[in-house]
Parts: structure tokens; sequence; C-alpha cells
């Protein structure tokens, strides 16, 4: 039982302290589609950085100290931006670390 | 004509260089501003807010110029953009869009503005390496009635990125009714784009220029 709470609280704590939201999202073929996410997300006062690929159909999100995005939220404002959100997850790779290895995949 | 040329020159100084189709609606709180020169037959400018992704409401400016008989029209408008459907998938886009709107034209033929209404729509689809469009847009009055209709086929050599710039090539068929031109006027393009600048020009099939600028933000 101690086991199941530790690892409960383990996996809460994880992804409370999580930096970065990465998102899958379809319908990115463009600069200008990149351009109306971004300026959407940076409107949350939570977001501290976005990254946007193409290649990867990636938007990843880093955000301030001990603050995070609902996925819900985050869904709502890709699909009011007129997008399709096709996978969240919480990493803890950088933004930094994201933009290398972009710059690395090219 | 001075006006509609200071705004496209003032769009291209303005580092235009993005979708790699013109559309009425960019993004969700984004201004579209736009310019086209087409090719002495056709010039139109317009600016267009968009509250949500799905719609926008703005202004324009239009200058038909026949080569038949040389009669031309110069009409602005209010319009209103709809996005009813888009499909997002995973590596292309596909819209349609619908418009409507109303304004004052200026006839030289008997020196004389009237009232006059228009609507229109288009339909696209696109990948980071090829895309297609077609639209069609009606202008009509008590006076007069002129339907353009322009389709798009474009190619990009490589796949561009957020920091790349976007190069493609395109070929546009555009066809007018109503004595503007006779047969279809074909134009080769050279479109580039990156960040949230676009600008492109071309040479039509009688060799006159085309040339279009366009910016979001």
């Amino acid at each position: 039982m101690k086991k199941i709470i530790f690892c409960t609280l383990a996996l809460l704590i994880g992804a409370a302290n999580a930096a970065t939201i990465e998102m899958k999202v379809y319908g990115l073929v463009c600069g200008f589609c990149a351009q109306g996410i971004e300026k959407t997300l940076r409107k949350n006062p939570a977001t501290a950085d976005v990254v946007v690929s193409l290649e990867h159909k990636l938007v990843a999100i880093s955000t301030r100290e001990g603050q995070d995005i609902p996925d819900a939220e985050l869904t709502q404002a890709l699909t009011n931006a007129g997008y399709d959100v096709k996978g969240i997850s919480r990493t803890q790779r950088s933004l930094d670390d994201i933009r290398a290895e972009l710059k690395q995949a090219k | 004509m001075n006006l509609f040329r200071t705004a496209f020159a003032g769009l291209v100084l303005a580092g235009a260089c993005g979708t790699a189709q013109a559309k009425p609606i960019a993004f969700a709180h984004g201004t579209t501003v736009m310019a086209e020169y087409g090719a002495g037959t056709m010039n139109e400018a317009q600016i267009f807010y968009a509250p949500k992704y799905f719609y926008s409401l703005g202004a324009g400016y239009l200058e038909l110029e026949s080569d038949i008989d040389g009669r031309r029209r110069e009409i602005t408008y209010a319009r209103v953009n709809y996005l009813p459907k888009r499909w997002n998938l995973e590596d292309a886009q596909a819209n349609v869009f619908v418009w409507g709107g109303a304004g004052q034209a200026y006839m030289s033929e008997n020196n004389d503005h009237t009232f006059t209404w228009n609507a229109g729509g288009q339909i696209d689809y696109e990948t980071r390496r090829i895309y297609s469009s077609l639209k069609t847009d009606l202008y009509r009055s008590d006076a007069f009635s002129h339907r353009i209709d322009t389709l798009q086929l474009g190619v990009a050599p490589y796949k561009h990125d957020i920091d790349t710039l976007a190069t493609w090539f395109v070929v546009q068929g555009r066809n007018y009714t109503g004595g503007i031109h006779d047969g279809i006027e074909w134009a080769f393009l050279l479109r580039l784009f990156k960040g949230s600048g676009w600008i492109e020009a071309g040479v039509s099939d009688d060799g006159k220029l085309q040339a279009m600028a366009m910016v979001n933000f």
C-alpha cells in the first residue's frame, strides 16, 4: 500500500514539476500556422516559451516555474486556433534540447 | 490606381517574404494585408482581421481593366469571410472558404458609381511540397457582372519549416467573365515566404507582370 501511495505521489509530483509539454498536432503545413499557434499559446500566463516544428508536427511549450497547463486547456487552445491535437505528453527535456535536436535532424 | 500602387509597394518594402496559398483567414486574432498586381487586368488590395480562426472581417479595393475595350471598374467593398470546413491531416491541410460583401463601384464607360455586391469561395489542399486551389469571385451590380475564377497549382522543390525560406513554383490560370479578358490568362510565378510575409512575382502568357505581396501579423 505504501509503495502504491509513494508511486502515485511520485507521478503527481513529476507531472506538477514537468517544465515541458509536447503536443502532436495535425494540419501544420506552413509558417503562418506556426505563427497563429505561437500567438495563441503565448497569451497563456503559464507559458514561458514555445517551439513549433512542421517537420515533426510538434508544438512544445515550456511552462513557468511551478506552473502547468491542463491538457483540456491546451487542446481547446489549439482547436480554437484551427488545428487538431493528436497527443500530449510531459517530458523532462528542455526547449533548448528540443531546438538542438530539431537542428541536428535537418 | 495610385492608392493601389502605394499599398503594393508598401507591402513589398515591409519585407514580404507562411502558407503556400493566399487565404482570407490566416489565424485567430491575426490581421492579413494583401496586395496583388494582376497583369494589368486586375489589381486588388485587401485587409482582414480574424476574431476567430473560422471567420474574418475587412475591406478591399478591386480594379478591373478590360484589355478588350478599355472599360474600367473600381470597386471598394466590405466583406465577411467564413471557413465552414477544414481538414487537418497528418501531413496536409484542406479548406473550404466562402465570403460575401457589398460596396460601391465606379464605371468608366459612363463615369458613374453604383451599388455592388460580391460573393465567392475557395477550396484548397496543401502539403509542404504541393498545393492546389480553386477560387471564384463574383462581383455584380445592376450594370455589370464579373466573375473571376482562379486555379493555382504549386510545387515546392524542398520542404520548408518555420525558420527556413519557403520556395514555390506556381502555375496560375485565370478566367474573367464580363468582357475583361478574352480566354484564360496563364501566369508562371515564383513564390517566397518566411515568417509573417510572402512575396511572389512572375509573368503572364502575354508577357505582363503578375505580382503579389502579403503580410500576416
